[in-house]
């Protein structure tokens, strides 16, 4: 069998059109569709970046002396007082709130200005500003009384003031939102908006973080869909050679040498196997090398997606086998063609590997999540996000059965003596 | 050796091979004459096991091939009209593959294809890709890969169309030699009567699935012993002459060619003079007259009424 293998892969290597459009143009289009599609899956502070004004209202040295007051009168014992006004002393929540929206990450997103409220407003309603934040007068002596001397809220909320529900707005909101809900669990405070909505909307256009969650970029997309299509398009080369060793007699050639069929459906199919294989292999070192498309990743990511390739590329060689049998069966070599690039496409459509799944109706999804492509594409994705183990089983025991099923189909459909 | 017994094909009710008998004994070589869609190639497919007869049979040392072609395929060696070759590889991968798949044993393989090669000639251009050789070439290495794993028989279908001289030439040498030192049977099919002339002893000739006759050459050429062929070169075309030659009592047959006529006449009838007497009488010089020796080529037109190349 090693020389069928042999013979498969000199015969593809010495074809340099379709060397080029086996290695190449796979690397060639993810550069491509990476650089134009760039946009769309870029980092949320990449995509949004708002521009606000922080309007304090409060007086910190008014509340702080209101604050002390309070503490005065109450039935607390000398020292109690004195080590209740001695943490107030160190308790800035103004102050709080400034160093969070100036630390270095949220800088990303926001710009501060520090302009008057007139201004401030004037701006907003221009257009200029995305929003203003308004830490209300009174904050400090809430804050720090619910805080310190466990008093019920009284709800003095941040505002935050805008002229539209824009994108940029509610990522504002949720920002804020998230950082009060956090000093919430110390200060018991609210945080409502102003603005025409209430409930704190995701940023959109930007990708999800969840925490212990990854996720996938556009690259990554298109990397993984682009190489299992061309992947696929190999299947059809190497089974689309059996047209010219039919038509020049080269498989009845082989055929009187008593081979058995076998060794020639096994050729065409562990060759495809190991192309492919050199194909992902090829595509993913160049693509990470010129695009970086999975920074940082660990050697446990690799090994996983390497494993992931290589039960697609035994579907892929399943597949090959396939079409060289229905190769030996048609007699117009153009039909051939024409059934496997409908195939392929077919595939590709529904594997999402053109646009991904998610843009597909639901039912189409489904099915697509069966494709090889677009089962491989779906594994692969969870593999990027997640890095469990035990999600690999599944997919691959079905890619590898897939590949079975297509071998057993190819040897019974292999034609019989005098139908070739 | 081999014998096929009432060999048939048919191809969609049309029979294509019709009872067909040929034998080979061992160490012949033997000619196979058609024209184009006689039936010589659909005989060698079903010879070599590559289709199944409609009806008929091998054998193989007495012995069917029809169900179990394992034997057969052991001793034939068959060089397909087409060159059934990887383009992609040079001459001595596409020999190295195909004996591996001979399962010509590892340790003689490499000494095999040295040979092969040095018997057609080619041995210096091994490392060339096949997509790079002329026809000639490329038909050599053809015969070469059927010869890897020394057949006992050799069939070649055409091996010469459209090809070079020179590479004919070595082709027939080739073959020739086969025969005469290793001792290879051959049956050789082609539509080149002088080929088969120099290489087989025994000939069949096949026309529309049938063999309409078969013996050596001398056999072959006795069916023309009543009949003398005659090619006349006249001064003018003349319509009452050639009414007037077709009246003559002794001739069988006369054909217009594109340098006069051509009489096939009862043997020894001494036409030449009757003929002198009507050119004269018309006014129409007799500018040639040539009475042919007869060959294989006249022997089928005689049986089939058509030339071999039709």
């Amino acid at each position: 069998m090693s020389s069928f293998i042999k013979k498969d892969i000199l015969v593809f290597w010495r074809d340099r059109k379709e060397i080029l459009m086996a290695l190449l143009l796979p690397i060639i289009l993810i550069v491509i569709l990476n650089f134009a599609f760039s946009g769309l899956f870029k980092d949320d502070e990449e995509a949004i970046h708002i521009d606000i004004a922080l309007l304090v209202a409060d007086d910190e040295k008014v509340g702080k002396e209101q604050f002390e007051h309070a503490v005065k009168e109450t039935e607390l014992s000398p020292t109690e007082k004195e080590k209740v006004l001695d943490e107030a002393a160190n308790l800035n929540p103004v102050g709080l709130i400034h160093d969070f929206l100036i630390n270095p990450e949220i800088q990303d997103w926001i710009t501060i200005k520090e302009i008057s409220e007139q201004e401030a407003t004037k701006q907003v309603n221009n257009g200029d500003l995305d929003a203003i934040i308004r830490i209300p007068e009174g904050f400090t002596y809430e804050v720090l009384s619910v805080v310190l001397l466990d008093e019920r809220p009284n709800h003095i909320p941040v505002n935050i003031l805008a002229k539209d529900p824009s994108t940029e707005v509610g990522a504002l909101q949720d920002i804020v939102h998230n950082f009060v809900h956090s000093l919430n669990v110390q200060f018991a405070l609210g945080s409502t908006g102003e603005t025409v909505y209430a409930e704190p909307v995701l940023p959109q256009g930007g990708r999800e973080v969840v925490e212990g969650i990854d996720t996938y970029s556009i690259s990554q997309y298109f990397t993984i869909a682009i190489s299992t299509l061309f992947a696929l398009f190999l299947a059809q080369t190497v089974a689309l050679k059996t047209v010219t060793e039919k038509r020049e007699r080269v498989v009845n050639r082989i055929l009187l040498t008593n081979s058995n069929p076998i060794n020639f459906l096994l050729g065409k199919t562990v060759s495809t196997f190991i192309l492919v294989c050199i194909q992902m292999v090829i595509t993913f070192t160049a693509v990470q090398l010129l695009l970086s498309v999975f920074p940082g990743k660990t050697l446990e990511f690799w090994v996983g997606l390497v494993v992931i390739m290589i039960a697609f590329s035994l579907t892929v060689a399943g597949l090959s086998s396939l079409f060289t049998s229905i190769v030996l069966h048609l007699s117009d070599s153009n039909t051939a063609s024409g059934l496997f690039t409908l195939i392929i496409m077919g595939l590709g459509v529904l594997g999402g590997s053109f646009f991904p799944l998610e843009g597909l109706p639901n039912v189409f999804q489904k099915i697509g999540e069966w494709t090889p492509n677009g089962l491989t594409q779906t594994t692969a994705i969870k593999w990027i996000q997640f890095s469990d183990m035990s999600d690999l089983f599944f997919p691959l025991t079905v890619l590898t059965a897939i590949s079975i099923v297509c071998f057993a189909i190819s040897m019974s459909i292999f034609p019989n003596r005098g139908r070739i | 050796m081999l014998e096929t017994v009432k060999l048939s094909k048919s191809f969609k009710g049309k029979k294509v091979v019709d009872e067909i008998n040929i034998y080979l004994d061992a160490g012949e070589s033997v000619g196979l004459l058609g024209p184009n869609g006689a039936g010589k190639s659909t005989t060698i497919s079903m010879i070599s096991s590559l289709i199944r007869p409609t009806s008929g049979d091998i054998k193989l040392d007495g012995k069917s091939t029809i169900k179990d072609p394992s034997e057969i395929r052991k001793v034939l060696g068959v060089v397909p009209q087409e060159i059934a070759l990887y383009e992609e590889l040079t001459a001595y991968e596409n020999l190295k593959f195909f004996g591996q798949t001979y399962q010509v044993k590892k340790d003689i393989l490499e000494g095999r294809i040295q040979e092969v090669l040095e018997m057609v000639g080619l041995k210096e251009r091994q490392k060339e890709l096949i997509k790079t050789f002329s026809g000639g070439m490329k038909r050599r290495i053809n015969i070469a890969a059927a010869l890897l794993h020394q057949p006992k028989i050799l069939i070649l279908d055409e091996p010469t169309v459209g090809i070079d001289p020179q590479s004919r030439n070595h082709i027939l040498e080739t073959v020739r030699e086969l025969n005469k030192t290793s001792g290879t049977t051959v049956l050789y099919t082609s539509h080149y009567m002088e080929e088969v002339e120099q290489l087989c002893k025994r000939v069949y000739i096949m026309d529309r699935g049938k063999i309409i006759a078969s013996g050596s050459k001398e056999e072959l050429l006795s069916i023309l012993s009543t009949e003398d062929t005659i090619q006349v070169q006249l001064s003018n075309r003349s319509e009452s002459l050639i009414d007037t030659i077709k009246s003559f009592s002794n001739v069988f047959q006369l054909d217009e060619t594109n340098v006069g006529l051509r009489i096939i006449s009862k043997k020894n009838s001494n036409l030449l003079s009757k003929l002198v007497l009507a050119s004269e009488k018309e006014g129409i010089q007799i500018v040639n007259y040539q009475v042919e020796i007869p060959s294989l080529e006249d022997v089928f037109l005689h049986l089939t009424g058509k030339t071999l190349r039709d």
